[in-house]
């Protein structure tokens, strides 16, 4: 079996968000980028299938600027047999994305996708779902466990009510939610090793794929200042305010 | 300040990178010539008293001087490097800027030694006029970078960085970024949110931790493959060490007992020896402990008393040890023993392997002949100081290091290098991580309506701070290049952690003093990253000790 993992490169959790001074989008200068924590987990998961002998080849495939290599190295070091770059400079749009995949899907013949439920930066939680409308796969969200069967799999979702289990034909393509599993440090001798892994670069035209975005980023702002409060002298006067001044009464 | 006055700032740093490059150049080749005028007045002086520790004030002050122009030296070469791989931003230029100019400013002006010792150029016997053109030379670079233009970009800069691996290009490659990232990482999760408890309770470090770093490799990283190492090079030994001790110096230092053993074993033990223990210390199955300081024994290490008799097929040891880290759960000892009583002086001195069993706080030594009790300490905790009284304590002669007696001595200062390589990054560290606190108090911390460090005396002591972390983490990293490509670098190891001992502790008691009353509390994190900086200066060659080896070496005519 071989598992297909899509990783992004993103804003680093920690790092404190910043609007560019010209309301463009969000300042990336000097600003540590690494593996969107979700897609993290999927490789995770993937190595640990192929660990437990389910499954004997994973591929991390990412879409970005030359620097995703970084990414790609920290999946392969983790525990990834090869990479695919794909590599642009424009901003890709969940759509662009999902297109490119399924062209490396079919190029490869996954029997698995699995990738992050949504990355950090922009939160679209499209691409998975996506690609496997375009795939005509099946699909299973918010993946919380994942268990491989003979020509199945049974994934457990997180959603509002409780938990749901599904068991799909595979090929299918899961997203990970949090709760999946913990993503192991990698060691120091897989960090050498994933030096000498194959990372195959290739540009969208090669796959035919048109990326121009179809949205337009009008304005990008920090959120609002939250106003300082007051202090109320009594239970009347706090009920005052409540009905004429925050008008919630 | 007028505008006028201000011009020149704005052109060099509006320059284009060779401009710049260029005036570094030229400010480290003046820098260059006075030193050599320095050493000239100190070698005068030196013969004139007749000997070194006699003109010791001076002596010290030229090794520090030496110190601060190679600091200059390789801050230059760091900067052109990064701009030839495309890796030159704002934040590089701003700290090379900045270092440029604290730098020279204090080889004209006075170095601090210590906080009460400035050595200045006059006393090293350098004109008034050669200082006088000196400081006309790097005027201008003085200018800039100490101008608040400079201090409060920077400032800006490292507060929007704010959790960054290091604060400006490491400039390091790219596997050993990864390495960087990837021990941060580990480090923040697994050693941050604990060390302050470990430290207020005085507990060891956690054996499960242990076993993680084993995984992770780090104990055997500097040891070749085939003794089951990684066979990696002492700068990525710099980068583990570096990013551990961030997170707390015991667990940075763990790796240092591995590392001095390792290359005791690796350089000096026999085939039997090598296969028998390397790969143990590599996988971590072994923890060894370095015990060779005695109570009248510091420095001097050639006076050492502890003797080992031979008797038959073994040799019994009596004497006492102190100073030992981590002797209770260690299994092996590298010890220190004078084999040959008629030799007073260092060529009696032997080394041998001795394997003990772990044991516990009510039992620190279950062996026939070893008792010892805990010395309690200010910081450095987590695997605790131990003195040790050996008493007819029994080690096959198999033992010896080497198979021949008498090489200790030499067999240990074959490993000092690479030990100060690893306590310049340790120090490097621990500097590091009182800047993150420190960072991240004056941010957080508001008084007069906004966070303190908007006020330029809290955050100019943050931008120093980067600064020179910087100029001591390229320096160690120098050294260690120095050492992996088979050079003597025991100048340079020994300036590396000179300067990165003072780094240290400048940047602990600062980032203390921007905490206020909050950092002289026990609960504050701070607190404890200032004792455990206190250490750097004293272990593996007292600052002084440091300085006397650096003017040595210079004094005899290297560099």
């Amino acid at each position: 079996m071989k598992i297909l993992v899509p990783v992004k490169r993103v804003v680093d959790y920690n790092v404190r968000i910043r609007v560019k001074s010209d309301g463009s989008g969000v300042e990336l200068a000097n600003v540590k980028m690494s593996m969107n924590p979700f897609d993290e987990i999927a490789v995770e998961e993937a190595v640990r299938l192929k660990e437990r002998g389910s499954a004997n080849e994973v591929i991390a495939v990412s879409i970005g600027p030359s620097k995703s290599q970084d990414v790609l190295r920290t999946a392969l070091a983790i525990g990834a047999d090869r990479a695919i770059l794909i590599e642009t400079d424009q901003a890709v749009e969940p759509l662009a994305v999902a297109k490119l995949l399924k062209s490396v899907v079919d190029a490869e013949s996954p029997d698995l996708v699995i990738m992050g439920k949504q990355a950090i930066d922009d939160d679209s939680n499209q691409t998975g779902q996506m690609l496997a409308a375009l795939l005509d796969w099946g699909q299973a969200t918010f993946a919380s466990k994942v268990e491989l069967s003979d020509g199945a799999v049974t994934v457990t979702r997180e959603v509002d009510g409780g938990l749901e289990t599904l068991r799909l034909k595979t090929p299918a393509v899961i997203t990970t939610d949090l709760r999946l599993n913990e993503p192991r440090y990698p060691s120091l001798p897989n960090i050498m090793k994933a030096k000498k892994k194959p990372l195959d670069t290739k540009k969208p035209e090669d796959f035919g794929v048109d990326i121009s975005p179809r949205l337009e980023v009008l304005k990008t702002a920090e959120p609002a200042t939250r106003a300082a409060g007051v202090k109320v002298s009594s239970v009347s006067e706090l009920v005052e305010k409540l009905k004429n001044e925050a008008g919630v009464l | 300040m007028t505008t006028a006055e201000l011009s020149p700032v704005s052109d060099l740093l509006a320059a284009d990178p060779d401009t710049l490059f260029g005036r570094a150049r030229d400010a480290v080749g003046k820098a260059e010539h006075i030193l050599t005028l320095a050493k000239t007045g100190v070698r005068a002086r030196v013969e004139e008293v007749g000997g070194v520790d006699a003109a010791q004030h001076v002596a010290h002050g030229l090794a520090w001087l030496a110190t601060t122009v190679e600091g200059l030296r390789q801050m230059t070469a760091w900067a052109e490097r990064l701009n030839g791989e495309g890796r030159y931003g704002e934040m590089e230029k701003l700290l090379l800027v900045a270092a440029l100019s604290e730098y020279c400013a204090q080889i004209a002006g006075g170095i601090p030694m210590s906080q009460v010792e400035i050595i200045r150029p006059e006393a090293l016997g350098v004109a008034r006029d050669e200082i006088r053109a000196f400081e006309d030379a790097v005027a201008d670079l003085v200018a800039v970078g100490s101008s608040e233009q400079v201090k409060s970009r920077l400032a800006t800069l490292i507060a929007d960085q704010q959790g960054a691996t290091t604060f400006g290009d490491s400039g390091l490659d790219e596997l050993l970024v990864e390495m960087h990232e990837q021990m941060r990482r580990f480090s923040e999760a697994e050693v941050v949110p604990h060390a302050h408890e470990w430290h207020l309770n005085n507990e060891y470090i956690p054996l499960d931790l242990i076993t993680k770093l084993s995984e992770l490799g780090v104990f055997g990283l500097t040891i070749p493959e085939e003794l089951g190492g990684l066979g990696l090079g002492k700068e990525a030994m710099c980068v583990v060490s570096e990013e551990l001790s961030r997170g707390y110096i015991g667990v940075g230092s763990l790796g240092t007992r591995s590392e001095i053993a390792g290359e005791l074993i690796l350089h000096n033990g026999t085939d039997a020896q090598k296969q028998e223990y390397l790969p143990k210390i590599a996988s971590g199955e072994i923890l060894p402990t370095a015990v060779f300081t005695e109570p009248n024994t510091g420095s001097d290490l050639a006076s050492l008393r502890t003797r080992a008799v031979k008797n038959g097929d073994t040799y019994k040891v009596t004497g006492q040890k102190t100073w030992i880290t981590h002797p209770v759960r260690a299994d092996l000892m590298t010890l220190l023993v004078r084999t040959n009583r008629d030799e007073k002086g260092y060529r009696g001195l032997s080394m041998l392997l001795v394997e003990k069993p772990r044991g516990s706080d009510d039992n620190p030594f279950p062996a026939d002949g070893m008792t010892g009790g805990e010395i309690e300490v200010l910081g450095y905790r987590g695997m605790k100081e131990y003195d040790i009284s050996f008493d007819d304590f029994a080690v096959p002669e198999s033992q010896l290091l080497g198979g021949v007696e008498g090489q200790g001595f030499k067999q240990l200062m074959n490993t000092f290098e690479g030990a100060r390589i690893q306590t310049a990054a340790r120090a490097v560290g621990v500097a590091q991580s009182a800047m993150d606190l420190g960072l991240r108090y004056a941010l957080e911390r508001n008084q007069f309506g906004k966070p303190i460090y908007s006020f330029p005396r809290v955050a100019n002591k943050i931008v120093m701070m980067a600064v020179e972390v910087m100029v001591a983490r390229q320096l160690t990293y120098f050294a260690a290049r120095e050492k992996d490509q088979g050079h003597r670098c025991d100048l340079e190891a020994g300036m590396a952690k000179l300067l990165g001992a003072r780094v240290a502790w400048a940047a602990a008691d600062n980032a203390l003093q921007i905490h206020g009353g909050n950092g002289f509390a026990l609960e504050y994190p701070i607190s404890r990253v200032l004792c455990d900086a206190r250490i750097l200066n004293i272990f593996e060659g007292a600052a002084e000790i440091q300085a006397q080896v650096i003017a040595r070496r210079l004094l005899e005519g290297a560099n």
